[in-house]
């Protein structure tokens, strides 16, 4: 019996690897990962914004405009210098620095002592001094906006014409065409009106900025003219609360852990989703092929159809396992080549899934899932004349499969506990997809042992239920399958 | 020695009696016809002799066993809905069978190209299924059934959809199975493959056998008939069911249209008329078909009816 049923996986497995989808298939999740953060960066903006300035004020203004968002570009350097110093254990490169100090939210004063000591690049020279092997170096972003000087002719421009200007510079095709211009009317602040160009919607975090900037310049005008001096006005307007900070550290608060625990766990319960699928449907089209080609009869005179039915699911299973094996290796050469980030990362992530006993219930609910869901894809095939038929059993099936599959992940990676994670443990159709997505969260042993327990006897009574009506199917053609059909096929005994 | 004995063999779908009480064994080296119109039951018989359905009552001995597909290694079928797998190519198909029925690959490669050659389709060996014409694919077919040298070759309607040259490679290759010793049964609606083909004949109308024997048994089975030119008048001859003048009569001679009566041998009437005086001119014995038996025994029976 053995022997055919490998014959016939053989044949299953020789057949899916001739199809040109198979190989597209295989190839797309490897190819789609890596062009990923290659599109990714592409299509992320991190070009500054380009501003002009026209300040008929005397140009005091704009300067303070300017400076405000260079010290906030230096604040948001200076707080991920800090979480990289931080995720690295790099604080002797200077105990003493302000970007060795995670305990904070950065003032002005930090700021400008960042500054004075050379800022990033003098931080730099520091961490390189004390970085080991295989830490990454830090990347900083671009500032979020550039500052560039009013041409000659905008300067001089007034009312409408000013803004006709403004938005004929927008439109220009130029590389360096401005985004936003900002004017400053030469009676600020008696009138402080402000005008904002902008080519499109304004970024709101611009127009916050430019109005704290302005509002404070206002102010300390308004406290001066009371009498208050220029630096007592100065002083009011930059009194600013010291904002003690307490964070995890990079990767070790409870949702950051949780997520970084169930990437690997989650990754597999929704890769047997997609190779189970994949395989599904192939396997589907093998068994309508041999029913449309009537080629059955020939079959059956050789071989039992329990042996035809255990070969399919088997050769079905070879090709996932193929599937994740070629995937799995991609994620490793990945993961090898770019070390760094991705190893740092797959470390804390694998910690779950690495132990014997782990990996042996990985491959067993991941085997028993294959079987569980494959048997049901071949008794669709047993049962219908064309493809066409067989996708209107089909969408049912994986529809009710899928939606609960995709609630469970959500309720993961929300990292509370659910009922419905609970329910889909114990109901066997889910539970090799609710068991590996849970191994992040953490899962008791007996919950697994007794959960695999139940599936096994599911699988057992699934494969007499379902090699019934597979055998009850096969030499039926044109019988439309209706659930009464169905029902009488589960119950058929070998006629 | 009986390859196959079939005893009291009774197959029911629900309400529908496909066989009735069927008996019948074949040997060694025998060709055996198993006619019968649409729904007759051959196709259901031969299911279960294979194994693929399993008989209400009754009892088949297959080459000294109960159905099993542990026979499979020793029986060919070529079943009537034909088809292969259409990516796959014709000798692979052929392995495959070959090795599906205990054979090592080797030995399966080795007799599929003996057979390929054979059947002048050695240059498309390695051809899809899917890029030859239905002849050559129905050749494939016939060479996954004989790639193991059945002891005991099943074929379902072989000739159906082969063209005059392919029915003739048929036939040879039946002759052949047989000529090696062993048992063919085939079921057909082309009388004239039986009638040159069988040692013996079985014909079945709604699963109940209506006859088994050879041909010139089923022969007896019909009156016979008789063209014939005496002066006398034959209608009077005991054993003659009637006797009609065929136009008139020229010079005292008549020619007369002679149905036998039931069992009534021509040769016996002869001798009479020889022994009587009865002058004859003319003797025609008209042969009972099988075509002729087929239509008397089975009738008009439900022609359109599954098996």
């Amino acid at each position: 019996m053995m022997n055919n049923v490998l014959l016939v996986a053989k044949r299953e497995i020789r057949q899916i690897l001739a199809m040109k989808s198979f190989w597209l298939t295989l190839l797309i999740l490897p190819v789609a990962l890596a062009l990923g953060p290659i599109f990714t960066s592409t299509l992320d903006d991190d070009e500054p914004s380009r501003v002009v300035m026209v300040d008929r004020s005397g140009g005091d203004v704009a300067a303070a405009i300017k400076a405000r968002f260079m010290a906030d570009d230096d604040r948001a350097t200076l707080r991920r210098l800090s979480r990289y110093v931080q995720r690295y254990d790099l604080e002797e490169a200077d105990p003493q620095a302000v970007w060795t100090q995670h305990d904070r939210w950065y003032t002005d004063a930090d700021i400008a002592t960042f500054r004075a000591s050379g800022g990033v690049d003098s931080a730099l020279e520091k961490i390189a001094a004390v970085k080991p092997d295989g830490v990454p170096e830090f990347e900083d972003d671009n500032p979020r906006y550039t500052f560039m000087p009013a041409t000659s002719q905008l300067q001089g421009l007034q009312g409408e014409e000013f803004g006709q200007a403004a938005q004929a510079l927008f439109d220009s095709d130029a590389d360096d065409a401005p985004e936003m211009v900002v004017l400053i009317g030469e009676n600020y602040p008696e009138n402080p009106e402000i005008g904002l160009f902008s080519a499109n919607q304004p970024n709101p975090v611009f127009v916050s900025g430019l109005q704290e900037t302005l509002t404070g310049d206002l102010r300390t005008r308004l406290l001066a003219s009371r009498g208050i001096t220029g630096a007592e006005a100065a002083a009011i307007q930059s009194a600013v609360p010291a904002i003690a900070v307490s964070t995890p550290p990079p990767g070790g608060g409870a949702r950051e852990a949780l997520l970084v625990r169930s990437i690997v766990p989650l990754a597999l319960a929704y890769i047997l989703m997609m190779s189970l699928m994949l395989t599904g449907s192939w396997m589907l089209q093998g068994s309508v092929e041999e029913r449309s080609n009537k080629l059955l009869e020939s079959l059956l005179a050789c071989i039992r159809p329990e042996e035809l039915m255990y070969g399919k699911l088997l050769g079905g299973l070879a090709v996932g396992l193929l599937m994740i094996l070629v995937w799995g290796g991609c994620a490793g050469i990945a993961a090898y080549a770019t070390q760094g980030v991705i190893s740092d990362l797959i470390r804390p992530a694998l910690e779950p899934v690495s132990s014997p006993g782990i990996i042996l219930a990985i491959l067993y609910f991941f085997i028993a899932g294959y079987i569980l869901i494959s048997a049901m894809f071949v008794a669709i095939g047993a049962m219908v004349d064309s493809m066409s038929e067989a996708q209107g059993y089909l969408m049912p099936v994986i529809l009710g499969l899928l939606l609960p599959i995709t609630f469970l992940i959500q309720a993961i990676l929300a990292g509370k506990d659910s009922m419905l994670i609970d329910l889909l443990t114990w109901i066997p159709l889910w539970t090799p997809f609710a068991v590996l997505a849970r191994l992040g969260l953490g899962i008791e042993t007996w919950v697994m042992i007794a959960a695999g327990a139940l599936l096994a006897v599911a699988i057992l009574v699934e494969m007499i239920f379902i090699g019934r009506l597979f055998r009850a199917s096969l030499l039926t053609t044109g019988q439309k399958p209706t659930l009464k059909r169905v029902l009488e096929r589960f119950r058929a005994q070998p006629q | 020695m009986s390859v196959l004995q079939v005893s009291n063999l009774v197959k029911r779908f629900d309400n529908v009696l496909a066989v009735d009480d069927l008996s019948f064994s074949v040997s060694q080296g025998e060709i055996f016809g198993f006619l019968g119109g649409n729904g007759a039951g051959k196709t259901t018989t031969l299911r279960m002799v294979l194994d693929i359905i399993r008989p209400t009552s009754g009892s088949i001995t297959v080459l000294g066993g109960a159905p099993d597909r542990r026979q499979a290694n020793a029986i060919g079928f070529l079943p009537e809905e034909r088809g292969l797998y259409s990516g796959m190519s014709a000798i692979d198909t052929i392995i495959y069978f070959g090795r599906l029925k205990g054979m090592s690959p080797g030995d399966a490669r080795r007799r599929g190209m003996a057979l390929l050659e054979r059947f002048d389709l050695a240059g498309r060996a390695k051809s899809d299924i899917g890029d030859m014409s239905k002849g050559m694919a129905q050749k494939v077919q016939l060479a996954t059934a004989l790639v193991n040298d059945p002891q005991l070759l099943m074929l379902d309607e072989p000739f159906s959809g082969l063209d005059p040259v392919n029915q003739g490679l048929l036939e040879a290759e039946i002759l052949s199975a047989s000529q090696r010793g062993a048992a063919v049964i085939f079921s057909t609606h082309v009388m004239q493959h039986a009638e040159r083909l069988c040692d013996r004949l079985l014909l079945l109308r709604k699963g109940r056998k209506r006859f088994e024997g050879t041909l010139e048994e089923a022969r007896g089975q019909l009156p016979a008939s008789l063209v014939a030119v005496s002066s006398s008048d034959l209608s009077d001859i005991a054993g003659v069911h009637s006797a009609s003048a065929i136009g008139e009569a020229s010079d005292g001679w008549q020619e007369y249209r002679v149905q036998l009566a039931p069992g009534i041998a021509p040769e016996s009437i002869l001798e009479h008329c020889s022994t009587s005086g009865i002058a004859l001119r003319r003797w025609d014995e008209r042969r009972a078909s099988l075509h002729d038996i087929f239509v008397h025994m089975v009738g008009e029976e439900g022609s359109n009816n599954d098996e």
